[in-house]
């Protein structure tokens, strides 16, 4: 058969320290990654902040991700009294945005999120964010406006409460995290399978002939791969707008 | 367009390149110097004459790595840190600033409207005044006009039948004077007449008085 | 067909898992299709509501698509 070996997916994803190797702070391709993404957020809100009347350039890319955040997700979510949340969102909007891109950036060409940590790191940031906001909301009655929906007959009580405890507390942030992490492995994986699939068929023999239809797969899936770097970013803040909303609000 | 064109020619030279370097089947393995971790992971292999060891094995995927949680929460604190600092603010009051001014532009442009529709106003207003002024003021005239021309009419026409009563008035006092005249004259005629007839035989008073009677039967019966 | 008869039948355990996932992504695979069809009849027949629609679809597909990605991570666990 083709002299075809997919790497091992240590070999995918986890990359050897540059610098301080073992230790805790130990720099690698991933850390390289959050850096160069809180670069180009500064970089973004830098160049954006003037205050021409027409915006151009990085001011009208900025002013419409802001809007975007705003619009598209805060006030479609939370209405009004989530605006003290814009921050939070839109930095957690940039960061995994920026981090994913770097899946399609040449010579970089790995998204962050597709290590764990930083999925994890941020579902149970917004876990103990959309708890909390609901705690001062309503107190320790937040227990009962997070577990008994209302309208339910007290014999069904029994099922119902274990099921949303499981479903708020323990699966919420699990399905946050995987949401992200695993659309993000699963197409690096893709773009790897294609990657190797190609540089496997350039072998020399007859069958090299093939190797342009893998490249065209690699091509095409790094155009989709742009869209859901840009969507899962778009869907984990969306996600947790939607939860704090769900925390927060006095109505259900 | 010619930057496209070469951007194109660009990208087919280098799909070019891969196809004539495709490397050959054996030139799997890379020369490069192995990091002292994979070097020892060969020689373990080597020792257990098989690629099944620990250090071959992928550690799991779902397993955090503590140095990318702790620089995940350095990079994502500096990016909030920066966001809700001077980056969402500076934006929103970019923003903000092209709203007012634009909100400010569209009311100036109001207000010059409301003040250019008010002075219209006025000055229709005024144009209104003058004229209806105007219209008074000629009517006034023509009634000043009318009302002397009256006077003067009514004065003239009292002359007029001033004179004309006092004519009929003259007229009156002289046919008057004139009958009593001719009545003391005919009195005086017919007494000196009686007195030629009669001679003397009654005194005058009486006979004054005789004839009036007699003339005023005469007047009765005329 | 038992796991351990598959197993006897030479599928490796990184075999029934990749298996096992495909399977499970085709639930979640005729959700998405439903969702989307019936989010796109929505957004034709009301234009103006469209990007409630959209919101919300996009919200049903995290949700239904966190179910094949679950998948996915449990094949990492059993597999790979």
């Amino acid at each position: 058969m083709l002299a075809l070996e997919f790497p091992p997916l240590s070999h995918i994803v986890n990359w050897p320290g540059f610098a301080g190797d073992g230790t805790l702070w130990e720099i690698n391709k991933v850390v390289l990654i959050y850096a160069f993404a809180v670069l180009f957020t500064i970089l973004l809100f830098t160049l954006g902040n003037k205050k021409r009347l027409v915006p151009t350039g990085a001011q009208n890319l900025a002013e419409m991700a802001v809007e975007f955040v705003e619009d598209g997700i805060v006030m479609e979510t939370m209405g009004k009294e989530g605006i003290k949340y814009t921050p939070y969102l839109l930095s957690l909007f940039f960061f995994i945005f920026f981090t994913n891109i770097f899946e399609v950036i040449p010579v970089i060409q790995m998204p962050a999120s597709a290590r764990i940590a930083l999925p994890m790191f941020l579902a149970l940031l917004s876990y103990v964010i959309y708890h909390g906001a609901g705690f001062k909301s309503h107190g320790f009655g937040y227990i009962k406006h997070a577990l008994v929906p209302p309208g339910v007959p007290i014999a069904l009580l029994v099922l119902v409460i274990p099921i949303e405890f499981i479903s708020k507390f323990l699966v919420q942030p699990f399905s946050h995290t995987v949401r992200l992490f695993a659309n993000l492995l699963a197409g690096h994986i893709l773009l790897v399978t294609f990657a190797v699939l190609t540089s496997g068929l350039m072998v020399g023999k007859w069958y090299a002939i093939f190797s342009p239809l893998p490249l065209l797969g690699v091509i095409f899936f790094t155009a989709f791969e742009v869209l859901v770097s840009f969507l899962q970013a778009y869907v984990f803040t969306l996600l947790t707008g939607v939860y704090i909303n769900a925390a927060q609000s006095h109505e259900h | 367009m010619r930057r496209t064109r070469l951007l194109m020619a660009a990208a087919a030279l280098v799909l070019l390149g891969f196809l004539g370097f495709a490397r050959p089947a054996a030139a799997q393995e890379s020369k490069t110097k192995l990091s002292h971790p994979a070097e020892e992971c060969i020689k373990e292999i080597e020792a257990a004459n098989s690629i099944d060891v620990d250090c071959q094995k992928a550690p799991n995927p779902l397993l955090p790595q503590a140095n990318e949680i702790l620089w995940g929460v350095v990079g994502f604190g500096v990016v909030f840190g920066f966001l809700a600092w001077k980056g969402l603010p500076g934006i929103k009051a970019g923003m903000n600033a092209r709203t007012e001014r634009i909100q400010g532009d569209l009311d100036a442009a109001e207000a010059q409207r409301t003040e250019a529709g008010t002075v219209l106003a006025e000055y229709q207003a005024q144009l209104a005044e003058a004229r209806t002024e105007s219209a008074r003021i000629i009517e006034e005239a023509r009634q000043a006009a009318d009302e002397v021309r009256s006077t003067l009419q009514a004065k003239a026409e009292s002359d007029i039948a001033e004179l004309r009563a006092k004519a009929a008035a003259d007229i009156e006092a002289a046919k008057t004077q004139a009958v009593a005249d001719l009545r003391g004259e005919v009195a005086n005629l017919a007494i000196a007449a009686a007195e030629q007839v009669v001679g003397h035989s009654l005194d005058r008073d009486t006979n004054v008085a005789l004839v009036e009677s007699f003339i005023d039967s005469v007047g009765a019966t005329s | 067909m038992s796991i351990a008869v598959l197993a006897a039948t030479g599928l490796t355990n990184k075999g029934v898992a990749a298996l096992t996932y495909g399977l499970g992504a085709i639930g979640p695979g005729i959700g998405i299709g439903y969702l989307v069809g019936q989010s796109v009849q929505a957004m034709a027949r009301q234009p103006e509501s469209a990007g409630m629609v959209r919101t919300t679809m996009f919200l049903g597909i995290a949700f239904v698509e966190a179910l094949a990605l679950i998948g996915f991570v449990v094949f990492f666990l059993a597999g790979a």
